[in-house]
C-alpha cells in the first residue's frame, strides 16, 4: 500500500476516536463537488448532464469550507465536474491544506500542466492530484470519449511529479476491461512514478449515457481476481487492501453510504455519492433524516445490488480494520506482503 | 397537451416535452419526475406567473411539501410549496439525450467529432 504513514496515522486516530465516542455513523472522506462543469463528457459519467445555467454555477470557497467544518472528515476528495475549471480551486486547496485535511483533487489532468505552470498549487503531503486514468492509451481515450486525453494526462502527471507533488491515479473499470491490459496499465503508471493507484468498478448511473458496460457483482470478482491474484510488488494501491479483497470476492462488506458524504450546490446528497434521492440542508440533517435502512445490498434495494463502488465500501473496509483483531491482522498482512 | 405517464415507456420516450395534467397524474408523481429530470421545467402556479428552471430537490415529508429550484433567468434559488403548484411542464431540453456511448462510437468510426 502506498498511503503515506502520516495519513495512515491521521485516519487511524480519527477512526479510533469515533469508536471511543461510540459514534456509529461517521464520515471518512468528504466528496466536495464545487461545480458540475467539465471539459469532458465521458460515457460512464452521470454527473454533468445539467442545463447550462446550472453548469455555470459553482460553490463559493466559504460554502466549501463550511461543509468541510460541518462534516469533520479527515480527508476531502474534490471531484466534480472538473475541479481545475473551478475558478477558486487554488484558494480552496490552500485553505484545506492549512486545515490539515488530506486533499485528493480528482482531475482528468487536461488542465493540470497549465495550472501548475501558473503556480496555482504548492506541493504538500496533504495534497494529492488523483488523476483519472481508465486504462492504457486507447482504453482511456475510449472511456472519456475523446482522442488524445491519455497523452495530455500523462504530460500533466509528469509535470506534477517533476514539481514534487503527490500524484495518484483513479481508475473506473467496466465490463470490457481486460485483466492483461490493466496489468500493463499498472506497470505503465508505476513507470511514470505515481505514488499509488485507486481502482473501483463503475456504477450504473441512471443518467450515464452508457448503460451497457457496467460490471455486475460476479464479473467484478472475476475481473479483480484475475488482475490482482498475483500482483507485482511494484504495484502500489492508494486504498484499503481489504477493499481490494472485497472486489476480489475475498471479503463480504455491506455499504456504508454515510462514509463518503457528498456536498454540492444542491446541498448534502442523499443517500450517497452515486444516488440522488434528495438533499439535506445540513450534514447533521443528512445523518438524522436519511432512511439508511433502505440502502445497501442487504436492504434489497435494486439500485444497490450490484454496487461495489469505493465510496460506499472503502469506508466499510477501513471500519473493519479497526473493529476487530482479525480485520487489523488482515490489513497488516496485506500491507506487508503487498498481496490483497 | 397531456401525454401518458413517462414510466410506461421511459426507454423509448424521454420526459422532454411531457405536459402532464394533474387530473391524470398525481402532483407528487409529477414533482418526482421533475426532480429526476436533468433539463429545465416550467412550474405552473395557481394565480401566479410560471417559473422556468431546474428542480434540484423536493421534500415530501412534513405538513407542507415543497420543491426547490434554480430559476433559469437569474439563477435565484426558490422554494415552491406543492400547494401553489398546478402542474409542471417538461419544457427544457434533456441534456442527456443524444449523447449515448453508441453515438460516440458511430462518430468515432466516421472519424469525426471525437
Amino acid at each position: 500500500m502506498s498511503v503515506p504513514f502520516s495519513q495512515m496515522v491521521t485516519v487511524a486516530t480519527y477512526v479510533l476516536r469515533q469508536k471511543r465516542r461510540r459514534r456509529t455513523r461517521y464520515p471518512l472522506v468528504l466528496m466536495l463537488e464545487p461545480l458540475f462543469r467539465c471539459n469532458l463528457a465521458c460515457a460512464g459519467c452521470g454527473k454533468i448532464q445539467y442545463p447550462a445555467h446550472v453548469l455555470k454555477r459553482h460553490l463559493t470557497v466559504d460554502q466549501c469550507l463550511r461543509a468541510v467544518e460541518e462534516c469533520g472528515a479527515p480527508m476531502v476528495s474534490i471531484p466534480g465536474g472538473e475541479p481545475l475549471m473551478y475558478p477558486e480551486i487554488g484558494p480552496l486547496v490552500e485553505a484545506l491544506v492549512a486545515r490539515k485535511k488530506y486533499v485528493y483533487l480528482c482531475t482528468n489532468a487536461i488542465l493540470l500542466k497549465e495550472k501548475l505552470q501558473e503556480g496555482l498549487f504548492t506541493p504538500s503531503k496533504y495534497l494529492s492530484f488523483s488523476v483519472h486514468m481508465d486504462g492504457l492509451r486507447q482504453d482511456h481515450d475510449d472511456a472519456v470519449c475523446r482522442e488524445g486525453v491519455f497523452d495530455e494526462a500523462v504530460e500533466g502527471i509528469r509535470e506534477a511529479l517533476r514539481r514534487g507533488f503527490r500524484v495518484t491515479t483513479n481508475t473506473t473499470l467496466f465490463d470490457n476491461a481486460s485483466p492483461m491490459s490493466m496489468q500493463m496499465f499498472f506497470d505503465e503508471m508505476m513507470d511514470l512514478g505515481v505514488e499509488g493507484m485507486m481502482l473501483s468498478p463503475g456504477y450504473s448511473y441512471a443518467k450515464a449515457p452508457d448503460q451497457e458496460h457496467f460490471l455486475r457483482r460476479q464479473k467484478t470478482h472475476e475481473l479483480f481476481s484475475k488482475m490482482l491474484s498475483n500482483p507485482k510488488r511494484r504495484w502500489k494501491f492508494n486504498q484499503s487492501p481489504l477493499f481490494l479483497q472485497f472486489l476480489m470476492g475475498k471479503q463480504d462488506f455491506e455499504c456504508t453510504p454515510w462514509g463518503n458524504p457528498t456536498y454540492n450546490m444542491f446541498g448534502w446528497q442523499r443517500p450517497c455519492y452515486l444516488l440522488q434521492e434528495g438533499y439535506a440542508a445540513t450534514f447533521q440533517e443528512l445523518l438524522d433524516t436519511t432512511p439508511w435502512e433502505r440502502y445497501g445490498r442487504a436492504s434489497g434495494n435494486e439500485k444497490c445490488q450490484d454496487c461495489m463502488v469505493h465510496c460506499g465500501h472503502e469506508p466499510t473496509a477501513v471500519n473493519h480494520t479497526f473493529s476487530s483483531w482479525r480485520g487489523f491482522r488482515d490489513t497488516v498482512v496485506a500491507t506487508i506482503t503487498g498481496k490483497p | 397537451m397531456t401525454s401518458p405517464a413517462p414510466d410506461e415507456a421511459a426507454d423509448e420516450r424521454p420526459l422532454e416535452g411531457w405536459c402532464p395534467h394533474p387530473s391524470e397524474v398525481p402532483l407528487p408523481e409529477i414533482v418526482d419526475q421533475a426532480f429526476d429530470y436533468r433539463g429545465d421545467v416550467t412550474v405552473l402556479r395557481r394565480g401566479a406567473d410560471p417559473i422556468v428552471g431546474y428542480v434540484y430537490n423536493r421534500e415530501t415529508g412534513g405538513p407542507a411539501p415543497f420543491l426547490q429550484m434554480f430559476q433559469a433567468s437569474d439563477g435565484a434559488a426558490l422554494t415552491v410549496p406543492y400547494a401553489e403548484i398546478h402542474t409542471i411542464h417538461f419544457t427544457g431540453r434533456d441534456p442527456a439525450a443524444g449523447k449515448s456511448y453508441e453515438a460516440w462510437l458511430r462518430r468515432k468510426a466516421a472519424g469525426a467529432g471525437v
